[in-house]
């Protein structure tokens, strides 16, 4: 199910590893979901509200009337009376100067919110996840690049300090001060009217401390800007993913992380803590989508890709496009060649009346030739002689061929 | 489940405070480790945990390298290695170091080299130039707008006219003019505003010389008294005394104390170099002369002042 649950080390209040180390509670190996969490936030964030409205009667207590049409006025209900500023002018509408809102605001509007027990669960889970992440952390605008380990898990003796200086002087060997400058680099005062509503300046979000036992840690602490505190068994979405977003910087003491496991849960063991709780099943086991696509499961079962893909060919004319031509009948070619030649015999040699006499003459033996061989009936041309006023005609007759043969 | 792919899904879609969507194009990624500089699945530093980069710091470039192994441990997670002087060695450093590493780190890590070694180069260029020694300051026209005033105010303050009446009749009385001016002694109002006018009187000897006596010598004078004649004599020095003047204390605090010292700065400007000398002077009471103790010159490109004259030296000399 899980990935290896690896050892944690407890590093002590000067920032060095003890020799002990807790192995990691299954929490940090949940499936991160940041939309049940944005969701669940979401909705958690409207259960502090405190109702406000409009008073009922702003903007009613007139006894306006309308005067109706006829008056070159609109229609709006006006004032009543005489004597004063107030008289004829508009009243009731939100449109109108001293008139009622639209849609005044109402004390019964619903505040809070109810969320499932599960999503609520979920949520938290997913944000505990988170905060185990680096990477996650470091998006989030933690610095935390001069801490020795994430999850960070301190020993128990923290839950015993009294004094803030102690407290700071923890933060800077343990590496996490620079984040608390951070916290006091980003303060500043707010835009808008919560100035006046006695929420003056704001900052950035600091380390969250999560112990089992106070003996003195929360009062130790909560001087420094930035600084959340959180007992583990009350663990506070709101706290660990401020504005929606997962990953805050989290120092664990030792006795609190050791008991994540009970109350969260392992998958092969129930919460002992909380009633009827595990933790939720992740969509995917192994989560590396990139190592999987590359492995050789899943490879020797794909087909290979296509890397070409054949497309329609469009069907060519023969008649028009001669390599087309050519490729269907070779000797096509030839033909064409020959009729071009012949096309161009007469011309490259240049025409006589010699040659075109000659040319006649095979034109009509090839003729004659060929009527012959069909049977066809033959006669001549008669030349007419002009001779004194009488006209003679000499013809020459041929002889009947029959080619028809027997 | 802290695989890339999650943690890519979760910046890309959620969010990554290091995202910079400036433009509409192009998508930045604000993290010092990033290769491109672009917010890209193949580019992130935090989405992928076998990364590389190559890091300029102070002129010499270092291959920064992570991997999975060290991923929890963020004090030690980047492996620095020191790349050659050469870049043709470098390239070489990167390519073993990188050896079996994907394809794309590897490209963009010689590429950023590159472009990091001509930025040196053009660095290192600018830094010789006489630009680079020159420290270009801006002028904040508040603070001046605010001493040129003050400037004023002083001047207003420091009464050099009164000052120079009372020098000239200083020497008037003296006999320094001889018989060039005929007045009545009793009509002359001798005020007690000797500080400056002496200092003044002290530069003029030791200072410029004889050349300034030998032209008191040489002006003669008309016999009408000519104030305008006498103060131009004194406009010579005049500039230097505006300076001292401004850095003297008011006259009405000097008139209680018996011996004064008095120190000024007079700037001097030559053929070859400018620079400033200190005068330091006492006297025993306002009716005394004033004496010149010490005079240094001190040029002003350089730190050292040179001790030219001493008054004790003088003495002991005689």
């Amino acid at each position: 199910m899980a990935a290896s649950r690896p050892l944690v080390s407890v590093y002590d209040e000067k920032g060095q590893s003890t020799g002990k180390s807790v192995l990691l509670p299954a929490v940090f190996r949940a499936p991160i979901r940041t939309d049940i969490v944005n969701f669940v936030h979401d909705q958690m964030r409207r259960n502090k509200r405190q109702a406000h409205a409009v008073s009922t009667k702003a903007g009613e207590q007139t006894s306006a009337e309308s005067w109706g049409t006829g008056r070159a006025v609109a229609r709006i209900p006006r004032v009543r009376g005489g004597g004063t500023h107030r008289s004829g002018q508009g009243a009731f509408g939100n449109m109108c100067r001293g008139g009622r809102m639209y849609a005044p605001l109402k004390v019964w509007r619903k505040w809070h919110r109810k969320i499932n027990l599960k999503q609520r669960r979920y949520a938290l889970v997913s944000a505990i996840a988170a905060s185990g992440v680096p990477s996650l952390v470091l998006a989030k605008g933690h610095s935390i690049e001069t801490v020795p380990e994430i999850p960070l898990v301190l020993s128990d003796k923290i839950q015993d300090l009294k004094k803030t200086k102690e407290a700071v002087a923890l933060l800077r060997k343990v590496g996490a001060w620079s984040d608390i400058l951070k916290v006091y680099a980003s303060k500043h005062t707010r835009a808008g009217k919560g100035k006046m509503r006695n929420r003056r300046t704001v900052m950035k979000r600091g380390p969250v401390v999560i112990y089992d036992k106070d003996n003195g840690v929360k009062k130790a602490f909560r001087n420094i800007p930035g600084v959340s505190l959180l007992c583990v068994e009350r663990l506070n979405l709101l706290r660990l993913a401020p504005g929606g977003h997962v990953g805050r910087f989290v120092i664990w003491t030792e006795s609190a992380f050791k008991k994540l496991d009970s109350l969260y849960g392992t998958w092969s063991k129930k919460s002992q803590l909380k009633a009827d709780f595990n933790l939720p099943q992740p969509m995917m086991t192994n989560s590396d989508l990139g190592r999987l696509l590359k492995a050789f499961e899943i490879q020797s079962v794909l087909r290979a890709p296509i890397k070409r893909q054949a497309r329609r060919k469009i069907k060519k004319n023969p008649l028009k496009n001669i390599s087309l031509m050519s490729r269907l009948n070779p000797y096509a070619a030839v033909q064409k060649r020959a009729t071009l030649l012949k096309s161009l015999k007469g011309r490259r040699t240049g025409t006589t009346a010699e040659t075109k006499v000659a040319a006649r003459k095979l034109r009509t033996h090839e003729s004659i030739r060929a009527k012959r061989l069909s049977g066809v009936n033959l006669v001549k041309k008669t030349k007419t002689q002009k001779v004194g006023s009488t006209t003679t005609k000499t013809t020459t007759t041929t002889t009947k061929v029959s080619t028809k043969s027997s | 489940m802290q695989h890339d792919d999650v943690i890519w899904s979760v910046l890309n879609g959620q969010f990554c405070s290091y995202k910079q969507q400036k433009s509409k194009t192009q998508i930045f990624c604000a993290n010092e480790y990033n290769l491109t500089g672009l917010c890209d699945r193949r580019s992130c530093p935090l989405a992928n945990s076998q990364y590389a980069t190559v890091r300029e710091e102070k002129g010499i470039l270092y291959l920064y390298m992570k991997v999975v192994e060290r991923s929890h441990y963020p004090k030690k997670q980047w492996e620095k290695v020191k790349l050659h002087e050469s870049y043709i060695r470098a390239l070489k450093q990167i390519n073993e170091h990188l050896i079996y590493w994907p394809r794309f780190v590897r490209h963009k890590c010689k590429q950023r080299l590159t472009k990091l070694t001509q930025y040196i180069i053009r660095t290192r260029r600018l830094m010789l130039k006489k630009t680079a020694k020159q420290e270009l300051v801006p002028i904040k026209k508040k603070a001046e707008r605010r001493e040129t005033r003050h400037e004023e105010k002083a001047f207003v303050a420091a009464n050099i006219d009164r000052a120079i009446e009372n020098e000239l009749l200083d020497r008037l009385k003296k006999g320094t003019y001889g018989d060039t001016y005929t007045f009545p002694v009793n009509a002359i109002s001798l005020d007690e505003e000797d500080d400056e006018s002496e200092s003044e009187d002290e530069k003029e000897e030791e200072e410029e010389g004889e050349n300034e006596q030998e032209s008191e010598e040489e002006v003669e004078y008309v016999e009408d008294f000519d104030e305008s004649d006498a103060e131009d004599m004194e406009d010579m020095g005049d500039d230097d005394v505006d300076e001292e003047l401004i850095k003297a204390l008011p006259p009405s605090k000097k008139r209680r104390m018996e011996i004064e010292y008095e120190s000024v700065e007079i700037p001097v400007r030559g053929a070859e170099r400018a620079g400033v000398i200190y005068c330091y002077a006492t006297r025993n009471s306002p009716d005394d002369e004033w004496h010149v103790d010490k005079l240094e010159f001190k040029a002003s490109n350089q730190p050292e002042r040179y001790l030219f004259y001493d008054r004790e030296l003088r003495r002991k000399s005689k």
